[in-house]
């Protein structure tokens, strides 16, 4: 066996086996870690490879949370039925919203992009907290439990990781692909690229799209298994939840985000678990991470090796 | 439908709730102005977005003592900021965003989680009657420190060296440098400055405002609003779109309760799209 195939099935048979260490509890954290790793995975497309700070990705990963939540809450479909459908519906919705806003966003670039993507967040948000008849407003909306044996953390698990390690793989592939060589070559810069012929703001129309659908399905899966929706997942402060989470694990890597994920939602279990003041340890992680190691931690693990 | 979107408006023809509503709207507006302008000078000389400007208004409401936040700016600026301004977006976005939590979190553990009301000054309290309607002297005195603040620092701007340089790095801050100023203390003295501000907004926004936990999240926001509508780095642009959005949310919430936030960010969008260096604001 070749060196190259190891890892990643060392890695299958690792999150395969994971659940016989793991308490409910503990097994609860690590679905929502795999959520979040393709969150911030799908994210890192657009800012590691594509070089495009997205500062309103809470949108796509809300959008899924509320797509999953109006599908199981409103629709009247049969708890079955309206389950089945919301990985589809959630990228469904989210990946058309991300059509919308990209086609104005990916015409700035720079902070101009951050920012437009950000002010479209902030009208959802708004949206999200005034429709009370549809969203329930302020209050959110709970009590969503996935059917049947699926309710059980175990089963909601391997659910999970069955849509998450597809996902990863596709986006894994797509960086890979021409598509994927284009979107590095535009990071490094956009202006050569484009006098070669290329239709940057198509490229990258396209990367906002698909990373937005991916997002919009860690939101819908973190939905149903977290059992409720708020509008603060749309909130401006959530945008910087996968920025983080992207530094974090290292931008340079394909991978680093997902781990990134990890110990961001650790921590934050860990930290929150034993003081109210988890918005200041995050902080400091933050100083931390931004002025004495900035590649991540996969950069501090390739500096050692090195 | 139209009957009843005309009696939701039947206030107009009350000159009572119109002037109530219009000064509310000017001062604050002017309070806005305080913050938007620090907002958008920092933004115009250093390229960073400081998302703790919020935060630093919510520290001057709560120790009322501008020149407090100017040593605090100064402080993060040369222990902070200073490291990251070459690093890519993603890190300075990070960083000031940090600090929203490392403040916020900070401001409770020294003034605790409960809403803290100031009372408004002996002197400044009351209200005076003309035209047969009254004005709380409070909101006119907000009115007169607004208009006074613009005067300042427009004449600051323009009649005193450090406006110049702050005016020149705003368009070229290597040209600046290369020319032989010291850009390493004009920044900390931008940073000061537009701090000072913001925590002048606070310390008079304190007696009309609940300031509490959560003041500096939904305080940065509308001061964003108002700077990318402006013009990032004018501070004209900060003065107009601060009384534009005061005075349009104070008729708002009459006119179109619900409605008047969301179309706050509908305008920030259209202007991102159709005019990203905002209404005063020089292109790129």
């Amino acid at each position: 066996m070749s060196g190259t195939a190891r890892w990643p099935l060392a890695g299958a048979i690792a999150l395969l086996a994971l659940p016989l260490a793991l308490s409910d509890f503990w097994l609860f954290i690590a679905i929502e870690v795999l959520a979040f790793a393709l969150y911030a995975v799908s994210f890192n497309v657009l800012l590691g490879y594509g070089g495009m700070l997205s500062f309103g990705h809470a949108a796509f990963f809300g959008v899924g949370g509320y797509a999953a939540a109006l599908l199981m809450k409103k629709t009247g479909l049969s708890a079955g039925a309206a389950f089945a459908l919301v990985p589809l519906a959630a990228m469904v919705a989210s990946a058309a919203l991300a059509a919308v806003t990209g086609f104005f966003s990916v015409r700035r670039s720079g902070i101009y992009f951050a920012m437009l993507t950000f002010a479209f967040q902030m009208l959802l948000y708004t949206v999200a907290l005034k429709a009370t008849g549809l969203t329930g407003g302020d209050d959110g909306m709970t009590g969503l439990r996935p059917p049947g044996v699926l309710a059980k953390p175990l089963a909601y698990y391997y659910f999970a990781l069955a849509l998450v390690a597809p996902a990863l793989y596709v986006l894994y592939r797509l960086v890979n692909s021409p598509f994927g060589y284009t979107l590095r070559a535009l990071r490094a810069n956009a202006r050569r690229v484009q006098y070669i012929g290329v239709d940057v703001r198509a490229h990258q129309l396209a990367a906002f799209i698909i990373t937005g659908a991916f997002a919009g399905l860690a939101g819908g899966l973190f939905a149903l298994s977290n059992g409720n929706v708020f509008p603060g997942w749309l909130n401006w402060t959530a945008s910087a939840t996968p920025i983080v989470m992207a530094v974090l694990g290292g931008v340079h890597t394909f991978l680093g985000p997902a781990l990134g994920a990890a110990v961001y939602v650790v921590l934050e279990v860990l930290i929150s678990g034993k003081t109210e003041y988890w918005p200041l340890a995050m902080g400091i992680i933050i100083l931390i991470l931004v002025l004495l190691m900035p590649e991540g931690l996969t950069g501090l693990v390739k500096r050692r090796a090195a | 439908m139209i009957d009843s979107f005309l009696q939701q408006l039947a206030w107009l023809q009350n000159p009572v709730v119109v002037a109530r509503q219009l000064l509310a709207g000017v001062s604050n507006g002017m309070l806005l102005f305080l913050i938007c302008a620090g907002l958008s000078l920092i933004f115009g000389v250093l390229r960073i977005i400081n998302f703790a400007h919020g935060a630093l208004f919510m520290l001057g409401a709560l120790i009322g003592a501008t020149a407090g936040l100017a040593v605090l700016g100064a402080a993060l600026e040369t222990g902070l900021l200073r490291r990251i301004y070459r690093a890519p977006h993603e890190f300075q976005l990070l960083l000031t965003f940090a600090l929203v939590f490392v403040l916020g979190d900070v401001a409770k553990l020294i003034w605790g989680r409960e809403d803290h009301s100031v009372a408004v000054p002996a002197a400044l309290d009351g209200s005076m009657r003309a035209l047969g309607l009254t004005f709380p002297n409070y909101r006119l005195f907000l009115i007169v420190v607004g208009v006074a603040v613009a005067v300042g620092l427009w004449i600051v701007l323009h009649r005193t060296r450090w406006g110049i340089f702050v005016r020149a790095a705003t368009m070229d801050r290597d040209m600046l440098s290369a020319l032989g100023v010291n850009t390493r203390r004009l920044f900390t003295s931008v940073f000061a400055a537009g701090a000072a501000l913001a925590g002048l907004g606070g310390a008079l926004a304190a007696p009309i405002v609940a300031v509490g936990p959560g003041l500096h999240v939904q305080v940065i926001i509308d001061a964003f609003v108002v700077v990318v509508i402006g013009g990032m780095g004018s501070v004209l642009g900060a003065l107009v779109a601060s009384l534009l959005v005061g005075i349009v949310n104070a008729f708002g919430v009459l006119a179109f309760p619900g409605l008047a936030v969301v179309l706050t960010f509908a305008v920030m969008a259209i202007v991102l799209i159709v005019r990203p260096w905002g209404l005063f604001g020089a292109p790129e």
